[in-house]
């Protein structure tokens, strides 16, 4: 039995891992395998509620108490939202178990979804919390303890219908110090009368100095937006925000949105190279996928998923769509026989089986009882093979649940370097799922810090080279449905033994290559 | 050079050969959005019936309710030799790349029961505003005055609120006039009927079942209105729509008084014919019945055929059983003897 120790005393087995390689074959796929942990759960949680929550649903995803062991907040609804905090370490063979920890700052209703950052820079990861009503700002106080800071930092949470939000940091060339830019996407306007249709509200930024929230900056036109996603889609250096929309009720006069950055944003135009599509956007997950060093963007939405590729025109965003080819449309369900189109959520890019491939999950369901979509709509796990096609596991690997989901996060809850999966239902209860894969391959998780108030680094880039292979990961904040995470990054690396890695950070400086063993959780902290 | 002219002049003999045999082997492809779909099989047989009479043949392709397979599959059918494209658009805003391209190659494309904005496509439809009229025209000139409620269909879907806008259109001078009183309406949540059951039940409820007629928008929810007023023992003016079996059997027993039906056969039928037109060389515009139309979103004009619904009140009954569209038994269930004339 090899063990690993960790920088915060946790310990990881091995030896598991090396067994598997010998049998690391194409028979990976069907090994994928997922155990339901949900009923060994001392609660349970449903997102619910009317009209307002049809939408929403997410999970931020962080560990507040220090143990390594991802702690989860999920939004709730017309329900309290919960803070489930990370048990796994205490049960046998460290199975996948949460406890609800009741704060009065966290037991908040009317919540749609919930993002970790560290807003205020002082290592402590706080949580930007959505809401049918007023979003609150809870600043994390250390040991899973929150405190709402709304007024200490002069944040407007205002009364919205809000659904997306993404943050980036303001580069060192821009200013001294890298301060928070927080963007929230607004849904539809419930105050007006004409609605729903046609009547999406706007979406704002709220940049953080000097200790406190500016006046937002109103985005216009904005279209219903349901994620949105701070990115550096050209890698020069400054993230633009990627906003998804939802069709259904800006109804025609809308689209797809990429923001560009400036003091006073604009939209990139057709001009430019960005092109003009419509969907019913309710996700956004980012991931290198095509090896091109660029970030490819999946877009949730009903019948096809999109897959953005940026296109090979010099610095201009245009993208074409990639996921029919690739077998990534997932556009209704893989079992029954109804054959209406499906309804997509939360995705989010992850390796799985730990081959190297990035594989993708996709949460599904109808939206209440919207006749042209399908009503039995099973989540998605799509397992990438070597030529980057995209095969449907989803009934064998144990997640293909059919109740209405919305969020969900594909991480390693317990540190096993198997990523596991929980997913938030309407009206139904959340789903645990623990990896318990046996036959699949290394792997290695990065955790980056540096000093500043950026101290999750967001906007770096990690670089990983296995097998020949460079993977790219940029780490942001936003995207999904309503919810993200902030924790170590997995990268699957097959049959490899040792990697190199390096950092780029946000303002572009670029650490030295390291060299590492796999199978092991590593915390990369900035000089 | 020899090579180049023997190039030339196999092309002119396959020119001098294709030509005459295009003229007379007209290739209608048809892009279905989801065949899965039990209706779209009634619309492809009213197809196939008009194209093999037409002497032209028949291929489809199914996008299995896929956008970008449907691009694909219009590819395909392209390549294997249309001559004339009916599409029944999945996404009618992702589906332009595909018009444009058989469009460049020279073959009409007619955009089948939902709408493909693009000026060099046809457009074949019912008319769906008069649906929202047909069934307030049933019902006003059974009760000209009174306390109206209307059952809409979802919140979530557009089409809801065209409907009422056609309703509204033919009851606003009589409301105006206040000869109708509006004393309720509701949206029902995916059109499902017990849903719009229990929204019935609130509004008897509320106005002490002073209730003199209903329109509903379609036939699911016209029997949970139904069921509703019998409940209280009341029977007043319902409407509906899709000439569902069940309704036909109430339109048949009184307790509901219109059924708009939209004949799929009528629809396949005539987008048959339309593309064998346009196939032989009709110009879009020469297609006997064409309207313009620039009633979409972006106000494009297009050609377009309209086709009329067909309100089903008690005396039309015979017309959808002649059609063979449901069995004489089924509408006449439970019918007194002699009180309806198609069930004699």
């Amino acid at each position: 039995m090899m063990f690993i120790q960790l920088r915060h005393h946790v310990k990881v087995g091995g030896c598991a891992f090396y067994l598997g390689l010998l049998i690391l074959s194409s028979s990976v796929i069907a090994d994928v395998q997922f155990t339901n942990r949900t009923d060994e759960q001392t609660f349970n949680h449903q997102y619910t509620g009317e009209w307002e929550f049809f939408v929403g649903g997410g999970i931020a995803t962080f560990d507040c108490n220090n143990d390594n062991y991802p702690d989860l907040f999920v939004a709730g609804g017309s329900s309290p939202a919960k803070l489930l905090i990370n048990e796994s370490h205490k049960t046998k063979n460290n199975a996948l178990h949460f406890s609800h920890q009741r704060q009065k700052s966290t037991n908040l209703k009317s919540v749609t979804g919930a993002y970790p950052l560290d807003i205020d820079g002082d290592g402590i990861l706080d949580l930007a919390v959505l809401r049918v009503g007023e979003n609150i700002l809870l600043k994390g106080e250390g040991n899973c303890k929150f405190s709402r800071a709304n007024e200490h930092w002069g944040f407007d949470g205002e009364d919205k219908w809000t659904t997306a939000f993404s943050a980036t940091y303001t580069s060192a060339q821009e200013t001294k110090r890298n301060e928070p830019i927080l963007a929230f996407g607004n849904y539809v306007d419930r105050k007006n009368d004409k609605g729903p249709f046609g009547t999406c509200d706007t979406n704002s930024i709220n940049r953080f100095t000097n200790g406190k929230f500016d006046k937002s900056i109103i985005l216009k036109p904005s279209y219903c937006t349901l994620s949105m996603l701070f990115s550096d889609w050209n890698r020069d250096g400054y993230a633009d925000l990627r906003v998804s929309n939802d069709r259904h009720y800006y109804v025609h006069d809308g689209e797809e949105q990429l923001w560009k950055m400036l003091k006073k944003p604009r939209l990139y135009t057709e001009e430019e190279g960005w092109k003009s599509f419509k969907i019913w956007g309710m996700g956004i997950a980012s991931r290198d996928i095509t090896g091109d060093g660029m970030p490819d963007y999946l877009l949730t939405s009903m019948s096809d998923q999109k897959f953005q590729i940026l296109e090979d025109y010099a610095g201009q965003p245009s993208y074409k769509d990639g996921a029919y080819k690739r077998g990534m449309t997932a556009h209704r369900p893989y079992f029954g026989n109804e054959g209406r189109p499906s309804t997509a959520w939360h995705a989010e890019f992850g390796d799985v089986n730990n081959d190297g491939f990035d594989d993708l999950f996709i949460a599904k369901g109808n939206v209440e009882q919207m006749p042209d979509a399908a009503m039995k709509d099973p989540n998605n796990l799509l397992i990438q093979n070597k030529e980057g096609k995209f095969t449907e596991v989803g009934q064998q690997a144990g997640i293909a649940d059919t109740g209405k989901s919305r969020g969900a996060t594909l991480s390693d809850l317990n540190q096993d370097g198997k990523l596991d999966l929980v997913v938030i239902n309407r009206r139904v209860d959340m789903q645990i799922y623990e990896n318990t894969s046996t036959k699949i391959g290394n792997w290695i998780a990065i955790k980056v810090h540096q000093k500043g108030s950026n101290t999750r680094a967001v906007g770096a880039w990690i670089e990983l080279q296995a097998n020949g292979k460079i993977h790219h990961r940029e780490i942001t904040v936003g995207g999904g449905h309503a919810g993200g995470s902030a924790v170590a990054n997995h990268f699957g690396v097959g049959d490899v033994k040792q990697i190199k890695f390096r950092v780029t950070w946000p303002d572009g400086e670029e650490s030295k290559w390291h060299t590492k063993e796999v199978n092991q959780i590593i915390v990369f902290k900035r000089k | 050079m020899k090579k180049i002219l023997t190039l030339i002049m196999t092309a002119a003999l396959s020119m001098l050969v294709a030509l005459p045999a295009m003229a007379k082997d007209a290739i209608v492809g048809v892009s279905w959005s989801n065949f899965q779909e039990e209706r779209w099989k009634t619309d492809e047989a009213a197809i196939k019936k008009v194209l093999e009479a037409g002497g032209a043949k028949y291929i489809s392709a199914d996008a299995q309710s896929s956008p970008a397979k449907q691009l694909t599959d219009i590819e395909s059918l392209i390549s294997r030799g249309a001559t004339a494209i009916i599409v029944l658009a999945q996404d009618s805003a992702a589906i332009g790349p595909a018009v444009e391209k058989a469009t460049q190659e020279g073959i009409p494309v007619v955009g089948y029961d939902r709408l493909i904005e693009n000026k060099d496509a046809y457009y074949i439809t019912f008319d769906n505003v008069e649906v929202g009229r047909m069934q307030a025209r049933a019902v006003l000139a059974a009760k000209p005055e009174g306390n109206y409620v209307f059952i809409k269909g979802s919140a979530s879907d557009p089409n809801a609120d065209f409907l009422h806008a056609g309703q509204l259109e033919v009851l606003k001078e009589a409301m105006d006039a206040g000869k109708i009183k509006n004393v309720g309406e509701a949206y029902t949540d995916g059109w499902v009927p017990a849903n719009a059951q229990k929204n019935m039940e609130q509004i008897l409820t509320k106005n002490d079942n002073k209730v003199d007629a209903v329109v509903a928008s379609n036939d699911g929810m016209a029997g949970g209105v139904v069921a509703a007023l019998a409940s209280q023992g009341m029977v007043v003016p319902v409407s509906g729509q899709d000439g569902d079996h069940a309704a036909l059997n109430r339109v048949a027993l009184g307790t509901q008084t219109v059924s708009v039906w939209k004949d799929a056969r009528a629809l396949g039928a005539q987008a048959a014919k339309i593309a064998l037109a346009l196939a032989k060389g009709t110009a879009m515009d020469k297609i006997e019945g064409s309207v313009k139309f620039s009633g979409g979103p972006k106000k494009v004009e297009m050609n377009a055929t309209f086709l009329a619904p067909v309100p089903i009140t008690q005396d039309k009954l015979s017309t959808v059983i002649d059609a063979g569209w449901v069995k004489k038994d089924v509408v006449c269930k439970g019918v007194k003897a002699g009180s309806v004339a198609a069930c004699k």
